[in-house]
């Protein structure tokens, strides 16, 4: 080979990708609105945007894959965890996490702030990005569900959907705030004061960690129908 | 023994990037008792995995950059034949770079980040780092068209850091779309490792087998071109391994499958040619320490940045390993093989010189490099199989990311294991360099 033919090599590998790339770069610029729902990003969502940096959030978390692998991916994050326990997470992670094997840092977000991660995280998790994380989907399939047509789901799919991000049952949900077959043999609460904790905790048992779920009563009425059925050790209707 | 006394300058370059490079790794030690632990939650207040992680990626982004920098310094007056543009601008440079770092590792204790990951710097501090760089760049050129013969390596090496210099700027603005935050972010971190820094560190390691082994430079300079070439090939349009997963049309997992897939080509050619070179030599062994580096830099670049890396850029692959500890496996090995021994190839060529020592006495280096090469393999192996077992857990059995990192934290223990006999390792490499002797005879 002479000198002339890899100088060639060079230039031509070089520049031919260097062309491919920037015409894939104009490209993506033309398409990606469509695939994060670019004018669904409103002020509020910018402002999560800048919580998230503020508080050097994604160095222990990945987001869209990307970051510390330390604690779980946020990009569906809305989905797994709803609302009100994003907010107490984030807010109080101590008391959320007293009995976890691993903490996150009490970084001192307002509430405010709180709500703009929120807003910031539920835009990040409508962005079309072929289904990843795949240990997600099938949060985003119970809210799904949860929002269409919660009366006709069944017993598990309800409380998975909306309690999994914390509890567990079975091989399901997080080993974090304890499993349901568990705390159906510890409590002595009936339907009623059952269905109250759930919406308000604190209502209950004042110094309790857990936050208050955005649920309609009905639906709390369900999970604590499914929790109390645990405690006389009946089939599960599935 | 250095033939122009400007080379000096790379002395200290040199000396602040092993300062750094221990820094790096007992920071990264106290990350795995992070994941092998329960810490109290009052330590993870007030220095938590994030800022501990920080530290961990900017001192080896630093130490790579002052390795490159100094390496540079070193061996452009050998090229050009003349002294540097300028040993002033070259310890401006220097001291910029140096307060940059240290009030970053200081701002980052007390939570000053711009909150991307590994370009966590804020942006006050990046421009006094985007002046250092400028300096930089404008001190290489001005020493190269001084110049009065004008080689391939030159134009390389002045192309390699300003490229690495440009693509820094991507990282500096706040873009409202997280998208394209991760769409211009993956210009720094891609398009540097796999794009800026290889033309970097192919034209470095090119003028050293040259020197070492007295080979031909016309053909070094023909493997150089090729190499490079596909290089930047493969490594452009391959950014697009990244997009998989971010929100992008379809066709990136083509294009970003099938480019990325041909990157271990140009690692694998530069295997061949280091061995041939090494097995043509027209010189004497002096320092059979440096020819080991040498030839282990090639062998371990191939394995863990092209071999490893080909493993997982295949979409259907990537979709479980994405943001997983296997991405952390490949990582280590990856940075270890292509950069961090690059840079210890340019300690050991340049500071015997600069301490005039033609052969040195290398028992504790030999021990160094073996002691560090092993147990980063055996660390990248114990990453890999919590990686596996983590994807396994939480992709495929779908039980849940606490399960998973239970199951890790007896593999980080191994993890941590590894990683005290490669800081050992390290300690010694580095002792040995600072209080090189000459051999005795």
């Amino acid at each position: 080979m002479t000198s002339n033919t890899a100088k060639t090599i060079f230039w031509l590998g070089t520049l031919s990708s260097a062309v491919i790339f920037l015409w894939l770069t104009y490209d993506f610029h033309q398409q990606e609105p469509k695939f994060v729902k670019a004018d669904q990003i409103s002020e509020q969502v910018i402002a999560g945007k800048k919580v998230w940096h503020k508080y050097n959030c994604n160095d222990c978390h990945t987001i869209l894959g990307f970051g510390g692998y330390y604690a779980p991916d946020m990009t569906k994050a809305y989905y797994r965890l709803g609302e009100n326990n994003i907010i107490s997470i984030v807010m109080n992670p101590e008391k959320v996490y007293k009995n976890s094997f691993r903490k996150m840092p009490h970084l001192g977000v307002s509430k405010e702030e709180a709500l703009q991660i929120v807003a910031f995280l539920k835009w990040v998790g409508t962005i079309e990005n072929r289904h990843w994380p795949p240990q997600d989907e099938k949060f985003i399939k119970a809210y799904k569900l949860r929002e269409a047509n919660a009366q006709k789901l069944n017993k598990v799919d309800i409380v998975m959907g909306a309690c999994g991000g914390c509890h567990s049952f079975e091989k399901m949900g997080r080993k974090l705030a304890g499993d349901f077959n568990d705390i159906a043999k510890r409590i002595s609460y009936d339907r009623d004061i059952l269905a109250k904790f759930i919406i308000n905790p604190q209502s209950v048992k004042p110094d309790v960690g857990m936050p208050a779920q955005d649920v309609s009563p009905e639906t709390a009425a369900i999970i604590a129908d499914f929790i109390l059925s645990l405690k006389i050790e009946k089939e599960v209707q599935r | 023994m250095i033939r122009y006394e400007s080379q000096k300058v790379a002395q200290y370059y040199l000396g602040l990037s092993l300062v750094l490079f221990c820094l790096q790794v007992v920071m990264g030690l106290w990350l795995a008792v992070n994941y092998a632990f329960t810490l109290p939650q009052g330590l993870v207040d007030v220095f938590s995995f994030a800022t501990a992680r920080a530290i961990h990626t900017n001192t080896l982004v630093a130490w790579m950059l002052l390795g490159f920098m100094g390496g540079t310094y070193f061996i452009l007056p050998l090229e050009c034949k003349r002294e540097l543009f300028s040993t002033k601008i070259a310890y401006l440079q220097l001291l910029i770079f140096a307060v940059t770092a240290v009030a970053a590792v200081i701002g980052f204790l007390f939570g000053w980040t711009q909150g991307k990951p590994l370009l966590e710097i804020p942006v006050p501090l990046d421009f006094l780092i985007v002046v250092a760089a400028l300096l930089f760049v404008a001190n290489v050129a001005m020493t190269i068209i001084q110049a009065e013969e004008k080689s391939v390596l030159q134009w390389m090496l002045l192309a390699g850091v300003t490229f690495l210099a440009v693509l820094y700027l991507f990282g500096m603005p706040f873009f409202k779309d997280l998208n394209v935050d991760y769409y211009y972010w993956w210009w720094v971190i891609h398009l540097w490792v796999e794009g800026a820094w290889e033309l970097i560190t192919a034209a470095i390691a090119a003028f050293i087998i040259i020197q070492v082994t007295g080979v031909e430079r016309k053909v070094v300079e023909k493997w150089l071109y090729v190499e490079t070439g596909l290089f930047l090939f493969t490594g452009l349009v391959g950014t697009g391994h990244h997009y998989y997963w971010i929100g992008s049309p379809d066709y990136w997992l083509w294009w970003g499958g099938i480019f990325s897939a041909m990157e271990p080509l140009p690692v694998a050619l530069m295997v061949l040619d280091t061995w041939l070179h090494i097995k043509e030599r027209k010189n004497p062994i002096v320092n059979p320490l440096l020819w080991t580096y040498i030839m282990g830099l090639a062998i371990f670049h191939f394995l863990g940045a092209g071999v490893f890396g080909f493993i997982h850029t295949l979409p259907p692959i990537n979709y479980y390993t994405h943001g997983s500890q296997i991405t952390v496996s490949h990582g280590h090995l990856a940075f270890f093989g292509a950069y961090a021994l690059l840079n210890l190839v340019v300690f050991y060529f340049a500071m015997p010189q600069l301490k005039g020592i033609e052969k040195f006495e290398d028992r504790l280096g030999v021990w160094g490099f073996w002691t560090m090469v092993i147990a980063m393999v055996f660390m990248g192996v114990v990453f890999g199989v919590a990686g596996v077992l983590q994807t396994y857990i939480e992709r495929i059995m779908d039980i849940g990311y606490s399960t998973a990192h239970m199951a890790m934290m007896f593999w980080f223990r191994v993890v941590i294991f590894f990683g005290l006999i490669f800081l050992t390792g390290v300690l010694m490499t580095v002792y040995h360099l600072f209080t090189l002797k000459k051999a005795v005879a």
